[in-house]
This record gives C-alpha cells, sequence and structure tokens, in this order.
C-alpha cells in the first residue's frame, strides 16, 4: 500500500504529467501535508536529506567541464573573447607557409572536454589472459633454455618426405632395364601357392596346345645360292629359271582366260550362210503351216495309245515265270561261282595283294601330302598367300658391292615370312572407298575453249 | 523316339572354333587390340579341317580361332591396360579439345603403361626356349634399328633396338661363335652358334630404304615390342654366362685408347658412350676381370662306352673349331671409307683381327690410315692413289668367303680391279653326287691343306695348250708312222727286249680286290634285290649325269669368256 502511493508520487512529480483536472497543478496534487521524519536515524540520511542545491552546484562544474574543457573561470581571456579589428583581408601567400594555421575542421574536432573518453574495458578484457600470460613465460624460459616445445620437436623428427616420381616406365624406353628371368639360382615365388590362388594372383596356366609352333617351316630362310649379290653362274640361272617358270605360270593363266572368253569361229556365221538361211526361211514358212495341223492330230492319236488297256492275267502270269527264272539263273551262276572260286585262289590272291599294294601306295601319297601341306601356308582368311621371288637379272648384277643395289626390301621379307608361317592371316592394304559418286564438272571458261 | 533331337552345329569341331569377331566382342575389345593382344601372347588363328562344319555350312573365308585359347585370352591383365589406355586417349583427346593445357601436362605425365615381363616368362618357361625363338627378334631388331628416325613409329623402339643389337654383336664377338655369312642382294645373313643352338638373322643394308606401303606397321610395331623385350632378357643372360657387365661397359683400357679429340663432332655426350660401343672396336669390360684369357683345356672324362676313337674324333673337332676361331688372329685390317664399316668390323673382330678406320667416318677409331703395321687394306674402287708396300690391298669379298671357307684364302683372287670368284653360300650343303662348282672345289682343296693349284692366267694356259698340242702331234704322227709301216708290209720295228719288272702297287691292289669282291656280290644277288638295287643305282647314275651336264655347260660359259678375254686383248 506504501508502495502503490509512493509510485503515484513518483508519477505526479514527473514533469508533464496531465492530470484529470486541468485547472489543477501536479505539483498541488502531491499533499504538501508530509510525513515527519525522523533525520537522525541512519537509514534516512539517504532517503530524506536535500542535497540539490549542492548537485546543482556541482551538475553545473561537471557541464562546464565537459563541454568548454575546463571551468570557464579558469580560462584565459584570449580563448573567450577576441579583438575584432579592422583588418584587411588577408592575401593567401601561395606557396610559402600555407600551414600556418590550423584547419577550422581540426580545430572544430579537438578534444576540448576535461572529461576524457570513457574507456570500453570489455575491449581489453581476454579471457584466460593470465593463463596465456603464464604460459608464455614457461615458453620463453624454456627456449632461453634451449628446450623445444613438443610440436616443434616432432615435426623436425619426421622424415622428409622422399619425392618418388612414381613414373611407370614404358617397355619401349631405350633406357630400360632388364633383370635375370630364368634365374640360375631357382627364384621362386615366394608366396604360398594357395594363397596366390586364394587371393586371386594366380596366374592360369597357358594351355600345351600353344606351345606349338603354328608351321614347321624355320623363322628365317636363307635365299638360294643365286641369290648371291656375285652369284655362281649356275645357281643364278637356276634362279633366273625358277622365277622364269612362276611368270610362265602367271601368262598361262591369262592366256586360259583370254581363250575362254575369246569369240569362236564356228559361232561367226559367214555372209553367205546368213543369206541362205534367210532364204531357207522364208521358203519353208508356207510349207510349216501346212504341215502344223498333221501334226496335232497325229500327236492325239499317239496319246490315245499311251493309255494302254489292264494287263490281262496271262500276261502276269508270264512276267512271274521269267522273273522266276533269272533268278534261279542268277542263284545257279552264283552257286557255279562259289565252287570255281576255289579254284581261281591264286588269282584272287594276287589280285588282293595288288589292292593292297595300291591301297599302301596311296596311304603313302597322303600321308606325304600331309606333310607337305604342314610346310604350306594356311588359309587364314579372305586373302591368299602370294609369294613374292627376289631375283637380279644378269645385267642388273653388281660388279662391286658398292655399286650394289638392294633387291627387295627386308621389311616386306620379314612380313611375308610372318603370313607364312601362320602367324598372321594374309592382310592388304585398305582400299580408299567412296561412298557418294564424285561429279566433274567442267569450268565454264573452259567449256568455252574446247 | 523320345527326346530332343540332336541339332547341327551344336556339338564338335563347330562348337571348338569361334571366328575372329565374335572373339573380339567377347573380349570387348576394338580389332586392332585384339590384334595385338594376339600377337603378344601368340595366339594364332587356325585353319580347321573341315571348313564347312565350323562355318555351320556356309564357305565363307572366315578367320577362326580356338576357343579354348580365347577363353585363356579373358584372363590376361594387359587387357585391363588396354582399355585404360582407349579411356586415356579419350581424356586427352577431350582436354586438347578444350585447350585445358594442364589437364594435358598431367593426363601425359600419368599415361598408363604396360609391361611384357610376364608374357615372356610364360611364353619361354626356360632359356633354351627363348633361344630357339629368337632368329626371328633379332631380325626383327636389326631391320626396326635401320629406319630412320621421322616419328612414324615411336623413335624410342628404334633407339631400343638399336641398343640391343648392337649387344648382340658385342657378345657374338666376346664369344667368337660367328660361323658363316653370306652376302646376297637382300641383306647379309649371319649365322651363329651360341649354346648349341644355330642362329641365323638377316640384316638390311643401310642404304636401302623405300618403305613398301603395304605392310602392316602397327602389325610390326606389335611383334617388336614383344621381341625387344625378349632379346633384352636373352642378352642379359648370355652376357652374365659369360662374365660381362650387363648394360655393357666398354674395358677401361679399351675406353682410354678410344678416347681421342674432337668426340663432340661425332655425337652428343649422351649418346657418345652407346655410339662407342656400337663401334664395335673396343673389348667390354667383364665382372671379375680375369688376366688374361687361356684357353680352356677339355676335360677328359673317362667314358666306358664310347670308343676311344670317337673321344679323339672328338677332341679332334674341338681343336679345329678353335683353330677356326682364330683367322684373323694377328692381321691388322684398314677399312676404307667406301665399304660397309659395320659389317666387315663385326665379322673381323669376330675371328680375332683388329680393325680400324678412317676417323671422318665413324666414332672410335684405333689408328689411321698411315700406320705402318697394317697388313690389310680392304678397297672397294678400281685403283688407290697411295699404296704401301707392307700390306694388301683386297676387296670385301675376301674377308666373307675367309670366314665361309674357314681357312685364310690366296689374297691373289681378291685384288683391286681382278674379277672376283663367286660369292658361294655357305648355307648350302652338297650331297655326293650333286653339282659341285668348281670355286667350291678349291676351297675345298685349300681346307684340306692341299696347295693352291695354278691360277688361270693366260700364259700359262697358252704354254700348256701349246704343250698338250705338241703331245697329240707327236702321238699322232707315231700312229701314222706305223700303220704306213704295216701296210707297207714291213715288219715293224719290234724287237724283243728283256722284261722289266713291273712294280706292284699294293694300294691298286686292293682297291682290285674290293672292286671284285663287289662284282661278284652283285651277282650272287636274287633277282628281287638286284631289281632294287638297279633301280638305286640308276638314281644315282641320274644324279652324276646331271651334274656332269652342269659341269659341261660350267665348261661351254667359261671357254665363251676365255675366247671374250682372248678377243679383247688382241
Amino acid at each position: 500500500m506504501a508502495a502503490a502511493r509512493r509510485l503515484k508520487r513518483v508519477a505526479v512529480s514527473q514533469p508533464g504529467f496531465l492530470g484529470l483536472k486541468s485547472n489543477v497543478k501536479p505539483s498541488e496534487l502531491v499533499s504538501s501535508r508530509r510525513k515527519r521524519v525522523n533525520k537522525n536515524k541512519k537509514k534516512n540520511w539517504n532517503r530524506h536529506s536535500d542535497i540539490h542545491d549542492v548537485e546543482d552546484f556541482l551538475e553545473d562544474i561537471r557541464h562546464q567541464e565537459r563541454t568548454t574543457g575546463g571551468l570557464l573561470s579558469e580560462k584565459p581571456d584570449d580563448s573567450l573573447f577576441f579583438l575584432d579589428v579592422e583588418a584587411e583581408p588577408v592575401k593567401a601567400e601561395k606557396g610559402k607557409r600555407r600551414v600556418q594555421r590550423p584547419l577550422r575542421i581540426d580545430l572544430i574536432l579537438q578534444h576540448d572536454s576535461m572529461v576524457p573518453a570513457p574507456k570500453n574495458v570489455t575491449a581489453y578484457q581476454q579471457p584466460n589472459a593470465k593463463k596465456l600470460r603464464r604460459i608464455a613465460q614457461k615458453a620463453e624460459q624454456l627456449a632461453a633454455k634451449g628446450v623445444l616445445p613438443r610440436r616443434q620437436r616432432r615435426l623436425l623428427s619426421r622424415r622428409p618426405a622422399e619425392k618418388t616420381v612414381k613414373k611407370a616406365e614404358a617397355n619401349n624406353n631405350p633406357d630400360r632395364d632388364f633383370y635375370a628371368m630364368w634365374g640360375e639360382e631357382k627364384v621362386t615365388d615366394s608366396a604360398d601357392p594357395w594363397y596366390l590362388q586364394q587371393t586371386g594372383k594366380k596366374l592360369v596356366q597357358r594351355p600345351e596346345k600353344l606351345n606349338q609352333k603354328p608351321s614347321v617351316l624355320p623363322a628365317v630362310e636363307v635365299i638360294a645360292p643365286g641369290g648371291s649379290y656375285n652369284p655362281d653362274f649356275l645357281s643364278h640361272q637356276a634362279l633366273l629359271q625358277e622365277a622364269h617358270d612362276v611368270e610362265v605360270q602367271k601368262q598361262k593363266q591369262e592366256d586360259k582366260l583370254q581363250r575362254q572368253l575369246a569369240f569362236r569361229k564356228e559361232d561367226r556365221a559367214t555372209e553367205v550362210q546368213t543369206i541362205i538361211s534367210a532364204v531357207a526361211a522364208c521358203l519353208y514358212e508356207d510349207e510349216d503351216e501346212a504341215a502344223a495341223p498333221n501334226e496335232d492330230e497325229a500327236n492325239s492319236a499317239l496319246g490315245a495309245i499311251a493309255v494302254a488297256a489292264k494287263k490281262t492275267e496271262r500276261q502276269r502270269k508270264k512276267e512271274k515265270a521269267e522273273k522266276m527264272k533269272t533268278q534261279q539263273q542268277q542263284a545257279s551262276r552264283r552257286q557255279t561261282e562259289r565252287q570255281q572260286q576255289l579254284f581261281q585262289l591264286r588269282s584272287i590272291k594276287s589280285s588282293i595283294k595288288q589292292q593292297e599294294l595300291q591301297t599302301k601306295a596311296r596311304r603313302m601319297k597322303r600321308k606325304a601330302r600331309q606333310e607337305a601341306q604342314k610346310a604350306l601356308p594356311r588359309r587364314l582368311g579372305r586373302l591368299k598367300y602370294a609369294q613374292d621371288l627376289e631375283v637380279q637379272l644378269s645385267d642388273e648384277l653388281a660388279a662391286s658391292l658398292r655399286q650394289l643395289k638392294p633387291e627387295g626390301s627386308v621389311l616386306k621379307d620379314r612380313f611375308k615370312s610372318l603370313q607364312k608361317r601362320n602367324l598372321i592371316e594374309p592382310r592388304e592394304r585398305a582400299k580408299f572407298k567412296r561412298r557418294l559418286k564424285v561429279k566433274y564438272v567442267e569450268k565454264r571458261a573452259f567449256r568455252q575453249i574446247t | 523316339m523320345g527326346g530332343t533331337q540332336k541339332k547341327k552345329f551344336e556339338r564338335g569341331s563347330a562348337t571348338n572354333y569361334i571366328t575372329r569377331n565374335r572373339a573380339r566382342k567377347k573380349l570387348q575389345l576394338s580389332l586392332p587390340d585384339f590384334r595385338r593382344l594376339c600377337i603378344l601372347k601368340g595366339i594364332y588363328p587356325h585353319e580347321p579341317k573341315h571348313k564347312k562344319k565350323v562355318n555351320k555350312g556356309s564357305t565363307a573365308p572366315r578367320t577362326f580361332y580356338l576357343l579354348k585359347d580365347i577363353r585363356f585370352l579373358l584372363h590376361e591383365p594387359i587387357v585391363a591396360k588396354f582399355r585404360e589406355y582407349k579411356i586415356f586417349v579419350r581424356k586427352l583427346r577431350k582436354a586438347y579439345g578444350k585447350t585445358e593445357w594442364s589437364a594435358v601436362e598431367r593426363l601425359k605425365e600419368n599415361k598408363p603403361t604396360y609391361k611384357l615381363d610376364h608374357i615372356i616368362k610364360e611364353r619361354y618357361p626356360s632359356f633354351i626356349d627363348a633361344l630357339r625363338d629368337i632368329d626371328d627378334a633379332l631380325c626383327m631388331c636389326f631391320l626396326f634399328s635401320t629406319f630412320a628416325r621421322t616419328g612414324k613409329c615411336h623413335v624410342q623402339t628404334i633407339q631400343l633396338c638399336r641398343r640391343l643389337t648392337v649387344e648382340w654383336m658385342n657378345y657374338v664377338i666376346a664369344s667368337r661363335s660367328l660361323r658363316k655369312v653370306f652376302v646376297s642382294i637382300k641383306g647379309m645373313y649371319y649365322q651363329a652358334e651360341v649354346m648349341g643352338q644355330l642362329i641365323t638373322w638377316l640384316v638390311p643394308y643401310q642404304f636401302s630404304h623405300d618403305h613398301p606401303t603395304d605392310v602392316d606397321y602397327r602389325v610390326m610395331a606389335t611383334f617388336t615390342e614383344l621381341y625387344t623385350t625378349l632379346l633384352g632378357f636373352v642378352n642379359f643372360r648370355l652376357y652374365h654366362s659369360l662374365n660381362l657387365v650387363y648394360p655393357p661397359k666398354l674395358d677401361i683400357k679399351a675406353e682410354s685408347e678410344l678416347k681421342g679429340e674432337n668426340e663432340d663432332e661425332y655425337a652428343m655426350d649422351s649418346e657418345s658412350y652407346p655410339e662407342k660401343l656400337a663401334a664395335l672396336s673396343a673389348s667390354l669390360a667383364r665382372v671379375v676381370s680375369t688376366a688374361e684369357e687361356e684357353d680352356a683345356q677339355l676335360d677328359a672324362f673317362p667314358t666306358e662306352e664310347e670308343d676311344l676313337e670317337k673321344v679323339e674324333a672328338r677332341e679332334k673337332e674341338q681343336m679345329q673349331l678353335e683353330t677356326q676361331k682364330k683367322i684373323f688372329e694377328g692381321l691388322k685390317f684398314f677399312l676404307n671409307r667406301e665399304v660397309p664399316r659395320e659389317s666387315l668390323a663385326f665379322v673381323i673382330r669376330c675371328f680375332g683381327g683388329e680393325v680400324s678406320w678412317d676417323r671422318s667416318v665413324c666414332i672410335g677409331s684405333t689408328y689411321d690410315a698411315t700406320d705402318e703395321t697394317i697388313t690389310h687394306q680392304i678397297v672397294d674402287r678400281p685403283n688407290v692413289d697411295k699404296s704401301y708396300i707392307n700390306r694388301y690391298y683386297i676387296q670385301p669379298q675376301w674377308v666373307y668367303d675367309c670366314v665361309n671357307a674357314k681357312v685364310l684364302l690366296p689374297v691373289e683372287d681378291y685384288f683391286l680391279g681382278v674379277t672376283l670368284p663367286p660369292h658361294l653360300s655357305p648355307f648350302v650343303e652338297e650331297k655326293d653326287g650333286d653339282y659341285v662348282p668348281p670355286e667350291k672345289l678349291k676351297i675345298m682343296a685349300l681346307q684340306r691343306g692341299e696347295k693352291p693349284e695354278e691360277n688361270d692366267e693366260d700364259d700359262d694356259e697358252e704354254d700348256e695348250e701349246q704343250n698338250e698340242d705338241d703331245e697329240d702331234e707327236a702321238e699322232e704322227k707315231n700312229l701314222k708312222e706305223m700303220e704306213k709301216q704295216k701296210s707297207q708290209g714291213k715288219s715293224l720295228q719290234v724287237k724283243v727286249t728283256p722284261g722289266k719288272m713291273k712294280m706292284e702297287n699294293p694300294v691298286r691292289l686292293e682297291q682290285e680286290e674290293k672292286a671284285e669282291e663287289k662284282r661278284l656280290a652283285i651277282m650272287m644277288m636274287k633277282k628281287k634285290e638286284k631289281y632294287l638295287y638297279d633301280k638305286i643305282m640308276f638314281g644315282k647314275k641320274r644324279k652324276i649325269r646331271e651334274a656332269n651336264k652342269l659341269a659341261a655347260k660350267r665348261k661351254a660359259f667359261d671357254d665363251t669368256e676365255k675366247a671374250k678375254k682372248k678377243k679383247t686383248k688382241n
């Protein structure tokens, strides 16, 4: 209750308070009859002592200090007043001691109050400042002694990272090195085979069939003695003969083709024959027309005969008898043959022997042919293997090693050898196939010329 | 009948084979990658016996592979590398297209590569297998090392091939294993015997080259890739077997000899060492240096089964071989500028000779043309301007012919300007009845140690002919006289003179006895056996007749040549 009354009194004493009744002043609202207080009690020294005059005075002093930078009474005359003498307009001498008077803005912004700006304490506050200071001091002491902190020690003791450029060496690097593959000492896999198998690192075994060579021919076939740069006469002739044979075969093939495609003389009718045949055709035309209807009748008659009558009993019996007869004859013939064979044993034996010999000879031939086949190149693809022969004609032979002009190229020879030994299939260069036809058009200028 | 019917082409050979395209799809590779994989792994196409069955009734020419082989290919780790490479190419192309150069650099640095070592180990489980297949490898490596370094095929491959071939040649020199050389129109054929295997290879001429267009370079490059790896490992093993340092180093002594002035005229610093090795003029360094090479004494194995004769024969053979390996020992050669230096240097050094060449030709020449101790100078020109007295000037064919004949041939046939005897092929083995060219007969005579026969010089021939003519005339004269006398009825001046003792030639007697025995044996043969014998003899005689025919032809040719020569002379 007392608190509420106090609150009301405080509210009323605020400046600008408007009561309900306008003609009543707020100061009068507060009842002047006051409760009597005992000023000797400590409690009341603070509450009910009136020090507002002192307060005002102090407030005034503080105000002066704050705004004008000191008590006005203590200020010198120059700072408060100035003599207004009629002076000429001061001509600003350019370039000479321009910095005589300080700038007006600097004067305005000068700190002219005796009250210093308040210090933001929190800006200088550091949590754990003491602790950190202590730590830093300790570190300084240790550093002065020479002991490094643990972190630095660990950094220094770390092994330097080996900057190995992990370059996977290419297989055809000219400086690559080789090691002992077929080691003299038994260099077996250090790991257990079971381990290798379980971890999937074991290499699959190569099938046995792949170790056989696909051809019995040697890798390098030396050229015939006629291929020497300075050959013996006869061996050179032999080589020329071989080349000649190959060419003759080719020529024969061509000739055969030409012959087959040639126009035969017999097919070509001479002029006389054509005339005769033309005349004959005209002559026989009339006769044909007359003969034609007769033939039709004859044909129909023949057709009628073809539909025969049924076989009679007699005919059937006859046929049966004939059949029996032939069968009996054949049986008896076979019987006699079998009996006679007993006396023909010797000739039979000899004929059997001959047949055996023949079969043996054929078997040998077939085997020989098969062996020869192994040496031939197999047909592995679309193209057939073509062999070319290197030979120099007699007038191309060189007089000395210096003047020798090499024949053929080893690259081609090796390529052909690989094909011959069935290592690769015969291949030829891919032809350039145009999808769209090229159209040739003459330029207008040229068209006028030609 | 119950159950499903058997369908065609579901079992048997039709299921053992697979076409190339099917195989490619199974492996999920592109065609060039598939080809490369097959070449590397040694998988070759097969021609089936019954093509129609395998091809399901059609006769279209298709390439077939065995299904088991393709299944084996599926396990190959290189297949993954091929796919990685394809992706790498795709990424690189994108980076180029977007002009992201940093990405290009990064990708190029991490380019995926593969190694073929495990494939070599799988295909050639033992060293002898690898040696058997080394012919092909050598030919390819020699071929590729002669290519021009234009960038059409990887320059690295060419360099690697060059290095390997030089190593191989140095090995052959160090082990003295070269046996035969044949200079042909295609190239030079060499044959060496390494660890009991006869290895033949072909070296193209340095100056040929017109690259043919119908050869697939990718295929050849793949083969070379495989073969360079193989040859590298084989070289390593061979070098270690001879106790030499493997990437080969020149002997310290020899290197100091070779150090001449102006070395940078020949090659860059990085290349001068391999170039010196390639010069083949110095010996190689050993792992454990031995003082001097001594002839290893053959151990005497006491074999009970073999006869003493066989052992002696073998020893004799061995001694012969040793002498044949040293035919050029002690001789000093100098090669003129126009002869093929590398080939001759290789051959000469293989047989113990010393060789050098003009300083302007190549690095590594040890002595100059003015050296007094040179015994032979190899020249290929019609004449030389300055000639020293104590050396022979010969054409290069002499060296090759000596190597093939395994004996030093007379130098006179190979002088400058002389028509050379034909260069015979050492790879031809003549059987008994075959035609043997007269040059070969001469060489065989030399090998047996007989003195060289008289050369066909014109003066001698003429003298001989004249002599023969004279003799013939004398004989004819005698006969004519005798006839005349007889016809004239005079008794011939034949007197009875005391008999002379005829010395019986025991060798001839033996031969006659043997012939008699043979004739008796023939008479005693049964009809059938005689029939067979006649057939065999007929065959033999036919060969001899043919050889005689060829010899007659040759004689006719020689006569015409002589007549021509006489005409030009006159």
